[in-house]
């Protein structure tokens, strides 16, 4: 699960989170690019929209993360439109809460910003089949480092990691696979549809 | 829309699944290439391109819509909740995800008000759990699951005190524990048969308090599913203040244009 509730971290994570969380802001909102802003939006409500749709897996219950499709597509933008929407489902669905909003927003951040730098650049070579495969990667790898992060979480706050970790593994494996063919999918439809989107922003630096 | 689902009986979760098809689908109908390479993608079109794009993008959304609304299926929200009830000396609860889904894997404890565990019981498939009470405190039942879900729900020593009143652990009302319990301890020093009759009044209010809780017990369940669905409202809402707040960004800067 994506979002840690409040109670389950301790203090030093929360603020250590919280910190960090605003300083990464702080760099994505001077580095903000207004023509993206549009597409922001949009990622954004259906990021909003995604952690609604839950399948249960095994004891727990895994959403669509979508933070691999929004680091892609939007870079650094994506990190300001990732912290509004999860302000408002803490607001609005009570997912999370408002103490783990800086870790909650670097443990989907931190992922959706590996993908915009690793991945954003192979874009520019816009290959036909390629693209669907750097969409795969990001989406996979942006649970997977999500996972990671939250594991790193739950034992920087002293819970037992082994138990922890198996449930991860369990739920977040299958969700990566999931993730890595809808970010594929939707990544070579942009590709057909709208192709500046891909390519938007990429003269600049990530 | 919320109508129509009432009306129709169809899940609500289905209409979110379509909004983000829809989302999707309204990306996809913008996409009229221009016949000159070079020239704006996003240049000045007409108002009557502009309307037959949204026509198309309409058109476009509503056999996805159709989709969506034929496969929808329940959906299952994301909150780890639990819910628990003294029936005399006995808690019975669930471990459940808001909006539905059983959560049968969730590690439940009973913790005291001190924070001690006086026990684990195991959920079975359903999340539903047992655990006989000792003697009336304050309880917190807590659930979690090992990645991070994490309720408790509180049951005060008042809801659990009917069953130890009389100092027997009896099936007894799950409040207003004071008749019972007076009544008994008040007719001691009284002659015999005001004392029988006082116990048959003792019994009678107990057996009322019991069915009582009996029928107030899915009461208190639909208030708890009902408090944790997921509203359209809310999902308007925040999608509402998305939108509002990209518009503020765009205004200003809007008032820099030298940015």
């Amino acid at each position: 699960m994506a979002h840690i509730p409040d109670g389950v971290l301790s203090a030093p994570v929360l603020i250590g989170g919280a910190l960090a969380a605003a300083g990464l802001l702080a760099v994505a909102l001077r580095r903000l690019d207004y023509e993206q802003l549009p597409q922001a939006a949009v990622l954004s409500a259906a990021f909003f929209v995604a952690s609604l749709i839950s399948v249960p897996i095994g004891p727990s219950s895994v959403h669509l993360l979508l933070n691999g499709l929004m680091g892609l597509l939007l870079g650094w933008s994506a990190l300001p439109a990732l912290f509004v929407a999860l302000l408002l489902q803490a607001v609005f669905f009570g997912f999370g809460g408002f103490a783990v909003l800086g870790v909650n927003t670097l443990n989907l951040a931190l992922p959706a910003l590996a993908c915009a730098l690793l991945l954003r650049p192979l874009l520019a070579g816009g290959g036909g089949p390629r693209v669907f495969w750097i969409g795969a990667a990001a989406g996979g790898l942006g649970v997977l480092l999500t996972a990671g992060l939250l594991a790193a979480s739950l034992a920087a706050s002293g819970r037992a990691l082994i138990p922890a970790a198996q449930v991860l593994v369990l739920t977040y494996l299958p969700l990566a696979l999931v993730e890595a063919l809808i970010t594929g999918t939707v990544l070579a439809f942009l590709q057909r549809v709208e192709p500046e989107l891909l390519s938007a922003g990429r003269t600049d630096h990530v | 829309m919320r109508y129509f689902c009432r009306t129709a009986h169809l899940p609500g979760d289905g209409i979110i699944a379509c909004n983000v098809l829809f989302f999707f689908a309204f990306l996809a109908s913008f996409r009229e290439q221009l016949p000159t390479p070079g020239s704006n993608h996003r240049g000045r079109r007409g108002v009557g391109a502009a309307r037959r794009s949204c026509w198309t993008a309409l058109a476009r959304a509503l056999p996805v819509l159709g989709l969506g609304l034929a496969l929808s299926t329940p959906a299952l929200a994301h909150k780890l909740r639990v819910f628990a009830a003294a029936e005399g000396d006995l808690i019975t609860g669930s471990a459940y995800f808001a909006g539905g889904g059983a959560a049968g894997g969730a590690q439940i404890s009973i913790l005291d008000g001190q924070g001690r565990t006086l026990a684990t019981p195991t959920p079975d498939a359903q999340g539903r759990f047992s655990y006989r009470v000792q003697a009336p405190a304050d309880l917190v039942v807590v659930a979690q699951t090992g990645d991070g879900h994490r309720t408790e729900w509180r049951i005060a020593a008042a809801e659990l005190a009917g069953a130890f009143a009389a100092g027997t652990p009896v099936p007894a009302p799950t409040n207003g524990s004071e008749p019972p319990a007076a009544a008994p301890t008040a007719a001691a020093p009284a002659s015999a048969p005001t004392a029988a009759a006082g116990a048959a009044d003792a019994a009678l209010e107990a057996a009322i308090e019991r069915a009582l809780a009996r029928q107030i017990r899915p009461l208190r369940e639909d208030l708890m599913a009902a408090e944790d669905r997921t509203r359209l409202r809310d999902i308007l809402g925040g999608i509402g203040y998305i939108v509002g707040l990209t518009g503020l960004a765009l205004w200003w800067r809007s008032r820099r244009p030298n940015r």
